[in-house]
């Protein structure tokens, strides 16, 4: 904005002063042509204060009512202060535009978001929301501004997300009949209270997930039969005493590779079936040092094991959960275990209960794993090398397996691992899952 | 306009005491809806463990009307509401009331579930009662979120949608006299089907009240036992007067 220049301001100042001076002049010729000099003076004075009253009285006015009237000349310094007031006003317009301009694009994008967005106050009242939220959810759009979000959303599972304080992960609501919409709705808490919901359509992840899930139970299934027959004969061409010698070694491979096949469909089938039932399992209260008594017995009996297998119970509590499960996510790290650890080394089982809950832990003194491949341990199929699971035949589905059992319990698992020292394997299971060990009458 | 009245108190602990009530019930509108979903679903799909589930849960839904009725109590005892909040006390009480019918209601279709999850499922997996069940299903969602909106208009369409249920009511009724007449042997699967249907048709009839209590609760006029032309002309000069206002 071009200012005023000071030399103009200087010389309207200059030029006020002047006729201020003029005036005074004026005044005491007056009161020496009179003889009265000091009424002279006063009533000069009094009249050029009132005229300046007067100005100051129009320029309120006009500032009172701006936007109506025309900028009053009021001449001398009294327009320059006008102009000021003008240009500040005008200034201020422009920004405001701007501003508003600003606000509104950023509005109109936010509308036009593929997701949707809706803003929420403390008390859960929705406060904006965009076109697609409206849509996806079945609101009304500008109408429903004010209503809380839980009245008119009002699936129990809802209610109770908005409600907790765990908003960390999204959650997956089933909406509408006949076609079903899946609408994954996550609360974002922003600002004092304030809450912004992201509302998005899941119903095509969530049909190729579950198309996902069925294909695999399906497949694994229906390979179980033809893989059942081709053993079958497998075992009795073995048998076969009329066998030719030399066909004797590809036929006894080729039952150990339909063996592991066996063994890699049973656990992918046991892996959908936990897929499957995806809510956490009550269950009954499980003698987890009993179990762990035979699973080491189990060890003791195989023809290749590490020369010490200690076992290490500092509990009697029992684990709350389903049995089959348990034992089979147990089976799987003992049998890991065993597997990498040398003939002269040591595995140790642990089972203990502390103030965060229930744990259960497998060591050994194996090659180790490297640092990098711990994260991707429980993915499907991983190897750490590719030598290494396929010489000892695994199915590269028992840490996945192990990994879905302890999500049904609320339970995590925990890898240490040093290379060439041995590794750590440690399930973890939440205080409420423990049981007192009932009192034996016998003893007590 | 009448949406607003809630915020208008000086003592804001009232409000928040009102407001709270309100949630209440349409949550347990909300778990209402959820167990009629699920008794339907049960039934088409001859899903038992789903039926046992929604029979006990139906203890929820008990529990819930005790306690928002106490709420209420508490209310009217130290707040002494007046006019419109009085009107939505009231309308509350009564809705949970409703309410409470319609998870009875819900929890018979599941044990009628139970028993037919037992026998073969025809062929159309009960498709009268799936098409029945969608309508009123859809009455009582919009029931509740009329109550939620204070939204007359919507609360009377709900009223409309009775009128359908009642004639799907019959027809299946009627098929249902035809396939007994042809086959005695299914008698006792087709009286269960029948069973069905009338618990619909009752949850139908809650859905139209708890739509009257939201004309009382707006306009303070009671319009049970009267024709919808007739509510039409009583409510019509009022709604336009406010939408003015």
């Amino acid at each position: 904005m071009p200012r005023q220049p000071f030399a103009l301001t200087l010389k309207m100042w200059g030029f006020m002063a002047v006729r201020l001076l003029i005036t005074l002049a004026l005044g005491l010729a007056v009161g020496l042509i009179t003889g009265r000099v000091f009424a002279g003076l006063f009533v000069t004075l009094l009249l050029y204060t009132g005229w300046q009253l007067a100005n100051l009285f129009r320029l309120d006015h006009w500032l009172r009512h701006r936007s109506l009237m025309d900028p009053p000349i009021l001449g001398g310094v009294w327009d320059d202060v006008v102009t000021q007031v003008v240009r500040l006003h005008r200034r201020k317009r422009y920004h405001k535009q701007r501003l508003l301009t600003v606000l509104h694009e950023l509005r109109d994008s936010t509308a036009a978001l593929p997701d949707g967005v809706i803003v929420l106050n403390r008390s859960g009242e929705i406060e904006w929301l965009n076109r697609m939220a409206a849509q996806l959810l079945q609101l009304r759009g500008r109408s429903d501004i004010g209503i809380r979000i839980d009245n008119l959303i009002r699936q129990p599972e809802f209610v109770q997300y908005l409600a907790g304080t765990d908003f960390s992960a999204p959650m997956v609501l089933q909406t509408g009949t006949a076609p079903e919409t899946w609408l994954s709705l996550h609360a974002l808490p922003y600002g004092e209270g304030r809450r912004m919901l992201l509302v998005r359509d899941v119903t095509r992840q969530t049909r190729l997930e579950s198309m996902r899930k069925e294909f695999v139970a399906n497949a694994s299934h229906e390979l179980r039969s033809p893989l059942t027959v081709i053993s079958g004969y497998l075992e009795t061409l073995a048998t076969d005493p009329a066998l030719d010698p030399q066909l004797a070694p590809p036929v006894a491979e080729m039952r150990r590779q339909a063996d592991r096949m066996a063994a890699i469909i049973g656990d992918l089938l046991v892996l959908s079936r936990l897929e499957a039932k995806d809510a956490q399992v009550e269950g009954e209260p499980i003698d987890v040092a009993a179990m762990l008594a035979l699973l080491r017995k189990d060890v003791l009996a195989r023809p290749q094991r590490p020369a010490t297998v200690s076992l290490d119970i500092d509990s009697a509590d029992r684990l709350l959960g389903d049995d089959i499960e348990i034992h089979s996510a147990f089976a799987n790290l003992v049998d890991n275990a065993a597997k990498y650890t040398p003939a002269e080394g040591t595995m140790t089982l642990r089972w203990w209960t502390d103030g965060a809950g229930a744990h259960f832990s497998v060591a050994d003194t194996g090659p180790g794993i490297p640092a990098e491949a711990i994260p991707r341990l429980t993915e499907r199929f991983y190897r750490v090398d590719a030598g290494r699971s396929r010489a000892t035949g695994g199915s590269g589905l028992g840490l996945a397996i192990v990994k879905h059992v302890l999500q049904r319990h609320g339970g995590r698992l925990e890898i240490d691992s040093v290379e060439g020292r041995g590794s750590t394997f440690t399930c973890h299971f939440p205080a409420r899952r423990i049981v007192p060990a009932p009192v034996d009458p016998t003893h007590s | 306009m009448e949406t607003t009245h809630l915020s208008q108190h000086i003592s804001s602990r009232f409000n928040e005491d009102l407001e709270a009530v309100r949630a209440d019930l349409l949550a347990m509108g909300g778990l209402v809806e959820e167990q009629l979903r699920r008794s339907l679903a049960a039934l088409a799909d001859a899903d038992s463990a789903l039926a046992g589930e929604v029979v006990r849960d139906d203890a929820k839904v008990n529990r819930m009307e005790v306690a928002i009725d106490e709420e209420c109590l508490r209310i009217l005892a130290t707040r002494a509401p007046t006019a419109g909040d009085l009107r939505l006390i009231v309308a509350i009480i009564k809705a949970i009331t409703d309410l409470e019918r319609i998870g009875d209601e819900a929890r018979k279709i599941a044990n009628i579930a139970l028993r037919l999850a037992t026998l073969e499922r025809p062929a159309d997996r009960y498709r009268e009662i799936r098409h029945l069940g969608r309508l009123v299903e859809g009455m009582v969602h919009d029931a509740l979120d009329a109550f939620a909106r204070m939204d007359v208009d919507a609360a009377l369409r709900v009223a409309q949608h009775d009128r359908h249920v009642d004639e799907e009511y019959e027809s299946i009724q009627r098929q249902c006299v035809t396939f007994m007449m042809e086959d005695p042997r299914q008698i006792r699967r087709t009286l269960d089907v029948t069973w069905a249907a009338r618990a619909l048709e009752r949850v139908g009839d809650h859905a139209t009240n708890i739509g009257e209590y939201v004309v009382y609760m707006v306009h303070g006029e009671d319009i049970r036992h009267t024709r919808i032309e007739e509510v039409e002309t009583r409510i019509r000069p009022r709604a336009d007067e406010s939408d003015e206002a």
